[in-house]
């Protein structure tokens, strides 16, 4: 009985898969219209945004709504687990790796942290941004419950901190979108100020801010994630 | 560069039928990986940076910790019968 | 059309792992693989056989790759890491009532 219906799921999707690729084909080319988005992006993103890189610019300026829709779902999916695994327990850390993992890590740590903190400056300039940053800047804490276990990880960086990282990146993002309100017109329009050349470190108005902003609301909720699902593992092993 | 985007579209495939035919999910895990930095790769080809350097650091990196976390978890709450390494 | 054809055995292929498989969390790796397959096609459809999209200096360049999708894959593979981590939540809480995370065995808490 099992193997009929396994086969008779495998020929169902066959069967779809062979309709996907009729359907796939009668996709128009799309490179051929004259007047796309595409045409006055290309042509007009470093006059209007000041961002060399063009992804950036999308991100950030012409869809930066887009991305606080985004991040706002990241605080959601965020919320939902700290509420799921809340179990109120001081975490009982495990010792960690051993004493030369420790060390080189320790040494590591300042060049992770250089890395991230660039790829977040540098994400008008060059490819990355808030989002990739952020992930790098959570991945260190990350490491720091693996590697020294999570009670270091507790004392250095409690969960307070990462809260008021997180919420502090989301006040910079919405206080710039407010800004833009009162400066010209629109929320979250790209603000002139500061504003040198296209190419140097604070050129593109807002961007770099809105970048920083998001680089520490990412880090700051994976750290959160991943610090709210391993505390009971930690609490257990060190019971038995 | 042709043959090299092909022979990642075939290891793409590999790696992705081996991540769902292991019934160890440690091995599912890691495979996933593996098709994580495949397909990062790949964006590459296609000369999408800021998305393959998104793909790598959260697909490769911080889904792996998380599904491992999750094991972990899983793993001390009930005997497991599919514990072959250590 | 080779784009299209991996595309379709990999979605599939995810899709399969979500059919049949009698665990959540391989439920999951499939969910992941679906994401993967379709964020690589989009990619490889709007790929014009330009240069990477960013430029050197102010000067207007030409021939560039569409930044658009890839913006919005960007934003796709973001949310597809914090929706499987909520998932995964899920799974944990799930496993503490059941003891298990075999979907023909959650009828339990139904009956309860």
């Amino acid at each position: 009985m099992s193997r009929i219906k396994h086969i008779s799921i495998v020929i169902i999707l066959a069967f779809l898969g062979l309709i996907m690729l009729l359907d796939l084909n009668k996709i128009p080319n799309q490179f051929e219209y004259a007047n796309s988005i595409y045409h006055h992006i290309t042509n007009n993103a470093v006059g209007e945004t000041g961002s060399l890189n063009f992804v950036t610019a999308i991100l950030y300026d012409y869809r930066a709504y887009d991305s606080m829709g985004e991040s706002t779902i990241i605080f959601g999916a965020v919320s939902g687990i700290v509420l799921l695994l809340s179990r109120k327990t001081l975490p009982v850390s495990s010792h960690g790796l051993s004493f030369i993992v420790k060390r080189t890590y320790g040494m590591l740590t300042p060049f992770i942290f250089l890395f991230s903190v660039y790829i977040i400056a540098h994400g008008h300039l060059s490819p990355g941004g808030g989002f990739q940053g952020g992930v790098i800047l959570g991945a260190i804490s990350i490491i720091f419950s693996i590697v020294y276990g999570s009670e270091f990880d507790y004392k250095r960086y409690t969960p307070t901190t990462k809260t008021l990282l997180e919420t502090s990146g989301a006040l910079l993002f919405i206080g710039i979108g407010l800004i833009g309100i009162i400066y010209s017109g629109s929320f979250l329009s790209n603000l002139n100020i500061l504003n040198s050349e296209p190419g140097s470190l604070l050129s593109a108005g807002s961007i770099p801010f809105i970048n920083l902003g998001i680089g520490f609301k990412i880090g700051a909720g994976l750290a959160i994630i991943f610090y709210s699902m391993i505390q009971k593992t930690f609490k257990e092993e060190a019971s038995l | 560069m042709i043959i090299l985007k092909y022979l990642l579209l075939i290891f793409l495939g590999v790696t992705a039928y081996l991540a769902i035919s292991f019934k160890e999910i440690l091995i599912s895990i890691i495979f996933l990986s593996i098709f994580s930095i495949v397909l990062t790769a790949l964006y590459l080809i296609h000369n999408a940076p800021d998305v393959a350097l998104a793909e790598a650091v959260i697909g490769a990196g911080l889904n792996t910790a998380i599904f491992m976390t999750v094991i972990s978890q899983i793993r001390a709450d009930e005997d497991c019968h599919c514990r072959k390494d250590d | 059309m080779i784009n299209h054809i991996v595309f379709i055995f990999i979605f599939l292929l995810g899709f399969y792992a979500i059919l049949v498989k009698k665990s959540l969390i391989k439920m999951v790796i499939g969910l992941n693989i679906m994401e993967g397959a379709i964020f690589y096609w989009f990619i490889a459809i709007t790929d014009r056989g330009g240069i990477i999209p960013i430029v050197q200096s102010t000067q207007v360049a030409f021939n560039l790759n569409d930044p658009i999708p890839q913006a919005l894959i960007l934003t796709g593979i973001v949310i597809g890491a914090s929706t499987s981590a909520f998932l995964l939540t899920l799974i944990i809480e799930l496993n503490k009532f059941t003891d298990s995370t075999n979907p023909d065995q959650l009828g339990g808490i139904i009956e309860d």
